[in-house]
């Protein structure tokens, strides 16, 4: 059984790994997510210590550690910040490629929202656009319950 | 004007299947090459304390030596150190569902010194006991999956 | 140690089996809350913060990204530990490690599990890679199971001993107000009815799968003395690794082979002067995820002869009133949240030696105690607390 190291063959097993997961939303999140599913409205929560509003809205504020627990609406109209394109396909993705991700900045609100582009030649896509939320006619209580952005005129 | 905070909580499923391609490295290749070749049972020995690595691998981890190449046929025939049996299906994460194994499972003691976590044959837990003696039953074709060809350890008179 | 390590405040959430109310991060930040209420400080206080996690369990890679908020982890150092069961023992060690440095005045150790959200068994069987162990690993149960059935027979331990393990850690379970399992068992009869799970392990005998989080606040010295008149000394820590695969996914059940337990608990005595375990030390609160371990650990920490570990149950030794108290809190057995249970070994200890245990306080003085860890494949990892120094 002298065989060089060299000589071994190293086998190569295809596999998976397949747990079933569930994640809560939460307070916060809960709330959120309902709002766009019943009220088609876009929800906020305000740090008044730090005058900041985070959507979508958590329960403490990173930067003081308040306790929040202020709502706000804020709107469904905003400017993209920025912008990116995938081409490639994955299974984790919510549509089929190519898709267009943006970051918006609603108006009323402070921290940057990530959601999709839609209704938009991606060639016309430019920072600093005005985009606006269209919902879904059947929702279910997820941030795709938005459909996507779409340019506004 | 905002509504109350509604009791609702909502949870989201997150269903994934994760694909992957492990290597067994060149170590224990050899010992999946024997198994599909052979339907024998290696693996290596220290240079140092001569104990029997096993899964066969390249280092020691008691003398932080490189393992090297003595490979050393086992038997496959044990005895059989303790066991258990499912009284109801778990989760396996290899296999993505539920599984209500039938087989017992076992820690083995094979005639060359070391230990293996396998399933038995004998169903019966009346007929279970420590100290049986048991010897691998390999499958007989598709093989080069380890110590997955062996589909399970029979007894065998003592 | 370069600095003394002191424990200033303690935190924790009612552990329950399902907690939907509550995001991964609003969790925790329930325990946080509760250790900075206990400590009297607030956020800005904590100059560092670690979190100990089992991440398969909840699905979720990189579990401290999405809790940087809640946790307070934004812009201050720390990281998430990982070490199975162990991980919250682990994130106690680095967090007493960076206080005791001298770079950092704080810590904030933060354990936590949200077993609702996945599958246990099925996450811990992902720890065997498909290329040795597919198929055959069921979990900690499967091995759980087997190393109760050998002690069984090594031992002479019978399966009424293992029940009147379990009618003890009830009975500290419904002291503790935030213990999970806390069901009013009565008598052993009422224990052997239950069905087997895997055999000999019946469902009564293995701990539950518990959501909830646990937080401690570390200082050194010169900070602790002024954040509180009763610190609690971490007087020293161990940590022994033992390889995972000689004999399956947990070490080696057969109990022949020398178990980190053993060598932590030999090296951890000797440095510290403890010679003779039950007397040495007051109390102890150990990571026992089924009343069958219970009884062998007593023996690998050295609170007992082998194969001996049955008869402190039998007579009453380790009982709240007992001689040598273990588990006064409930144990593991009554409530698991994995990343969270070793970090509440360690306040459960803390707060018996504060006198602060409330309802399950122990008759015995504690001036010292030993939480300890268990991470399969097989790591321990031993706290040693004191009251005075």
């Amino acid at each position: 059984m002298a065989e060089k190291l060299e000589e071994l063959e190293s086998f190569v097993i295809p596999g998976k790994i397949d747990i079933p997961n569930t994640y809560f939303a939460g307070l916060a999140g809960s709330r959120f997510l309902i709002e766009l599913r019943d009220n088609r409205r876009i929800m906020g929560i305000k740090c008044p210590a730090c005058n900041w509003v985070y959507v979508p809205p958590r329960s403490t504020c990173k930067v003081c550690f308040s306790k929040l627990e202020d709502w706000v609406e804020v709107s469904d109209k905003g400017t993209l910040l920025t912008c990116a394109i995938a081409y490639q396909p994955s299974p984790v993705q919510p549509v089929e490629p190519p898709i267009a991700y943006g970051i918006v900045h609603l108006d009323g609100a402070d921290s940057g929202f990530v959601h999709l582009l839609g209704e938009v030649d991606f060639n016309h896509l430019r920072i600093g656009m005005r985009v606006q939320a269209v919902f879904k006619e059947e929702r279910a209580g997820s941030i795709l319950d938005i459909k996507y952005f779409k340019p506004l005129d | 004007m905002v509504k109350e905070p509604s009791q609702e909580h909502i949870k989201i499923p997150i269903a994934m299947s994760r694909p992957y391609r492990w290597a067994t490295g060149r170590y224990l290749g050899k010992l999946y090459k024997e198994a599909r070749d052979n339907k024998k049972l290696v693996t290596n020995r220290c240079p140092k304390c001569k104990e029997l690595l096993w899964p066969p691998r390249p280092v020691c981890g008691r003398c932080k030596v490189e393992a090297g190449e003595d490979w050393v046929e086992m038997s496959d025939k044990g005895t059989v150190i303790q066991y258990t049996y499912l009284v109801y299906p778990l989760w396996d994460p290899h296999v993505g569902d539920r599984v209500a194994e039938d087989y017992p499972n076992a820690t083995i003691l094979l005639d060359g010194g070391v230990y293996l976590v396998h399933k038995l044959e004998e169903k019966d837990p009346e007929k279970l006991k420590a100290g049986m003696r048991v010897q691998a039953v390999w499958k007989e074709e598709e093989r080069g999956q380890g110590l997955n060809d062996i589909l399970y350890f029979g007894t065998i008179e003592q | 140690m370069a600095n003394r390590v002191a424990i200033v405040g303690v935190g924790q959430t009612y552990h329950k089996s399902k907690r939907p109310d509550v995001s991964q991060p609003e969790m925790v930040n329930e325990a946080v809350r509760a250790a900075l209420a206990d400590a009297q400080l607030s956020m800005k206080d904590i100059e560092s913060v670690f979190v100990g996690n089992m991440e398969t369990f909840e699905g979720i890679y990189l579990p401290d990204h999405g809790l940087a908020d809640e946790a307070g982890l934004f812009m201050k150092p720390g990281f998430k530990v990982a070490t199975g069961g162990s991980s919250g023992g682990s994130a106690v060690v680095e967090g007493s490690n960076f206080v005791a440095s001298g770079l950092f005045r704080t810590a904030l150790v933060i354990g936590f599990e949200k077993q609702d959200a996945g599958d246990t068994t099925g996450a811990i069987s992902a720890a065997t890679t498909p290329v040795w162990g597919k198929g055959m690993a069921r979990g900690a149960l499967g091995e759980f199971a087997k190393q109760a059935s050998t002690y069984m027979k090594q031992s002479g331990a019978t399966e009424e001993h293992a029940a009147m393990v379990r009618l003890k850690a009830d009975r500290g379970a419904c002291r503790n107000p935030y213990a999970h399992l806390r069901l009013g068992l009565e008598s052993v009869e009422e224990i052997l009815k239950s069905g087997y799970l895997m055999w000999p392990l019946r469902l009564l005998d293995f701990c539950p799968q518990s959501s909830g989080a646990c937080a401690v606040i570390l200082a050194a010295e010169e900070e602790a003395r002024k954040i509180t008149n009763k610190p609690v000394w971490i007087a020293d820590h161990i940590t022994v690794h033992q390889e995972p695969f000689r004999a399956g996914t947990f070490g080696d059940p057969t109990g022949l082979e020398t178990y980190s337990e053993d060598v932590a608990a030999t090296k951890l005595y000797k440095r510290n002067g403890i010679s003779n375990p039950r007397k040495d030390i007051d109390m102890a609160e150990t990571y026992e995820p089924s009343n069958w371990q219970e009884m062998m650990l007593y023996e690998y920490y050295h609170f007992c002869e082998k194969n001996e570990g049955w008869k402190l149950i039998e007579k009453g030794i380790t009982e709240i009133e007992g001689e040598f108290p273990v588990n006064p809190s409930g144990g593991v057995i009554a409530t698991n949240p994995i990343g969270a249970t070793p970090v509440i070994r360690v306040a459960e200890c803390a707060l018996q030696i504060r006198g602060d245990a409330g309802e399950h306080q122990v008759t015995r003085d504690v001036k010292t105690a030993v939480a300890t860890a268990l991470g399969g494949p097989n790591w321990t990892v031993m706290v040693l607390l004191r009251r005075f120094l």
